[in-house]
């Protein structure tokens, strides 16, 4: 029949198209993995697993794994929780709340370079609103980007300041669904606010949340450019994780075997997180 | 138990009056159904006495108690919604127990009532089961339940029954009225269903673009409607409602002339509106027998209604069962004086007749 031949040449031209542009680039990354390469022209020299023990070996892996971890479970939680904070004022009636609802979404539609230099311009040393805020305030001056725990905080408070719009809108839009009897039942139950939130929203949203928890942890471990434009992984390797560091390694130390062992690691860290995270918070349960 | 008063309730959106000044006195114990039409107010009313909706003017009490500024939780009162509004990711016995939890109520005596509640209401087999898992008459008796173990003053409930299919809903109906006379709490019931309100309440309530057409018992109501509005909504088949004036003492519509029952007091010229019940048009020969000429007939088992006319005036009549008609054949009718409701047509107000009701 044709109608069901079409079907088929969508279906292998979508197969092919999806090899060609997902599969294929990771099989070749990971196989880069196993070979020895000190330049992209050369030819690879097989190396087993020598690139993965290297790496391994090398503290600034481990240091570059906590950052990431530090940096992904930072940032989502604060989104998280702002997020869904946001979500439940926008969720108030209030006049002019169409307009504050539309402004809430801004940071999410800027271009990172944006933020990150309109950040920088905030904590600038001498002309920063923040850097003159926290003086006005008589605390002391903070050195944003070099010390390593303000540094750790800056990607994350710029991080959050981007996404959190994106958990207030979904969280927004899901509120949408609940339906007021619930909250009107509970309320003649005798809950307080606090208790209907608990009671009555988070389990109603609770699948749609954990969906928003997991697409925000893979991209938050796998954020690259927010870093890179701030610090660079920097000071001292303090702000560097695994994407960072791959990528240091692979186009500063002309390691190329070596930074596609450290890819192909965070690749299958990840892997597995996603995994158990399936099987903690299953998704077609109430 | 307790009594419930409203005096001059009000409730506006914005510009617009969803509920006028509404004044009443609901007494222990008593089942009272507020009937009437879509948008009339009904459930603005009933949210005014729960506390879920804020009134605009007026006061509000429970057992003697000014309700009005409290929250729905301090009012002592149990809502049932239409629909059911459980908590769907809470088991049955849960959903029974929440209210009692967040009461701090002791652990026992919370197990105790929801026992008893589930025993009265036959839900024992589902306690561990989730809403999702039950049918609609399963979940509406949770919601039952659920206010049930709260020992409320009073009882609120908003067409409950309206999303049930139509079996099921008539035996919903018969165990509500069977709930009240076992608790005896005071029960306030929404609905547009004419049939649920005759049937279940003490009183009724009549409304009608957010004004209170009616308060009567449900015979009183049956047999006195006030107004036109009443006399059509309640009443099943609809009366019949015939355009007149008076003429010579006597109410005139086209070829028809009915003498005015003894004691109503209307002005020649009056527009008038007679109503009859087609249950009150009796059949047979009579010294004032008219012909009735069939043209629709409807079987509805014991009974049969015909759809007609007398002197060109159009009637439905609703008689015994009778196999015999056909379209087309005619039969001698009369009205009974008893029978007839007359209202002005300006104002859609009763013309007394005072008279003793239909059947005594
Ligand atoms: N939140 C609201 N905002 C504006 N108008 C409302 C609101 N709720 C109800 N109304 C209006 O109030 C009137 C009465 O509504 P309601 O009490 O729900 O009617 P019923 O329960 O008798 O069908 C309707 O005309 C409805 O449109
Ligand atoms: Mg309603």
């Amino acid at each position: 029949m044709s109608s069901k031949s079409t079907i088929y040449s969508f279906l292998i031209l979508g197969l092919a198209v999806t090899l060609l542009l997902i599969v294929a680039p990771v099989v070749y990354a990971i196989s880069l993995s196993f070979y020895r390469m000190d330049s992209f022209v050369g030819t690879p020299e097989w190396a087993g697993l020598d690139n993965y023990a290297r790496v391994l070996s090398q503290w600034e892996f481990w240091r570059a794994l906590i950052n990431g971890f530090v940096y992904s479970l930072g940032t989502i939680v604060f989104q998280v929780v702002l997020g869904i904070g946001f979500a439940l004022v926008l969720n108030q009636v209030f006049p002019g709340r169409n307009l504050v609802r539309g402004l809430s979404i801004l940071p999410y539609l800027l271009p990172t370079v944006v933020v990150v230099l309109t950040f920088k311009w905030m904590v600038d040393g001498s002309i920063g609103v923040l850097t003159n805020v926290i003086a006005a305030l008589g605390l002391p001056p903070v050195y944003w980007f070099e010390s390593p725990g303000a540094a750790m905080a800056s990607v994350i408070l710029v991080s959050v300041w981007m996404w959190t719009p994106f958990v207030t809108t979904t969280f927004l839009a899901a509120l949408q669904t609940v339906p007021t009897s619930l909250y009107e039942a509970a309320k003649v139950d005798g809950t307080t606010a606090i208790q209907r939130f608990f009671h009555i929203t988070l389990p109603m949203l609770k699948p749609i949340l954990t969906v928003i928890v997991l697409l925000r942890a893979v991209w938050m471990f796998n954020k690259f450019d927010v870093i890179w434009l701030l610090t660079q992984g920097g000071p001292v390797g303090s702000t560097e994780h695994l994407a960072i560091l791959s990528y240091r390694t692979a186009f500063s130390l002309f390691d190329i075997g070596g930074g596609a062992a450290i890819a192909t690691i965070s690749f299958a860290i990840l892997s597995v997180a996603v995994f158990i995270y399936f099987r903690m918070f299953p998704l077609d349960t109430e | 138990m307790a009594q419930v008063s409203l005096k001059q309730v009000r409730k506006a959106y914005g510009g617009t009056v969803a509920v006028h000044g509404v004044d009443l006195e609901i007494g222990d114990g008593e089942f009272v159904v507020f009937l009437g039409p879509s948008g009339c107010g009904k459930s603005t009313t009933l949210r005014m006495i729960a506390g879920l909706e804020e009134i605009t003017s007026g006061t509000i009490e429970i057992g003697g108690r000014d309700v009005t500024r409290l929250e729905p939780k301090d009012r002592n009162i149990a809502m049932v919604f239409q629909n059911y509004a459980l908590y769907p990711h809470k088991t049955i016995y849960e959903n029974l127990a929440f209210g009692l939890r967040m009461r701090k109520m002791e652990r026992d005596e919370i197990d105790r009532r929801v026992k008893a509640a589930s025993v009265m209401l036959g839900l024992d087999p589902y306690l561990e089961r989730k809403p999702k898992q039950l049918s609609g008459g399963q979940m509406q008796r949770v919601a039952l339940g659920r206010a049930l173990v709260r020992n409320p003053e009073v009882f609120l409930l908003d067409e409950p029954l309206s999303n049930l299919d139509a079996k099921l809903r008539v035996r919903m109906r018969e165990e509500i009225a069977r709930l009240h006379q076992e608790v005896g709490t005071s029960m306030v019931y929404v609905t547009h269903d004419q049939v649920e309100a005759m049937t279940l309440a003490n009183r009724i309530v009549i409304m009608k673009d957010g004004y209170v057409q009616q308060v009567g018992a449900p015979l009183e109501v049956y047999d006195r409607p006030a107004n036109l509005f009443v006399a059509s909504f309640v009443g099943s088949p609809e009366m019949n409602l015939v355009e007149g004036r008076v003429e010579a003492g006597a109410f005139r519509s086209g070829g028809l002339t009915i003498p005015l029952p003894e004691g109503v007091q209307a002005a020649e010229g009056t527009d008038i509106v007679l109503g009859v019940r087609p249950e009150h048009i009796s059949v047979g020969e009579g010294p004032h027998a008219l012909p009735f000429d069939i043209a629709v007939i409807e079987q509805l088992g014991a009974q049969t209604l015909c759809i007609g006319q007398v002197a060109g005036v159009r009637l439905r009549v609703l008689m015994e069962r009778t196999d015999a008609v056909r379209n087309g054949s005619a039969l001698p009718v009369s009205f009974r004086p008893e029978g007839l409701h007359l209202f002005i047509k300006q104002s859609g107000a009763r013309l007394d007749t005072r008279r003793s009701p239909v059947g005594q």
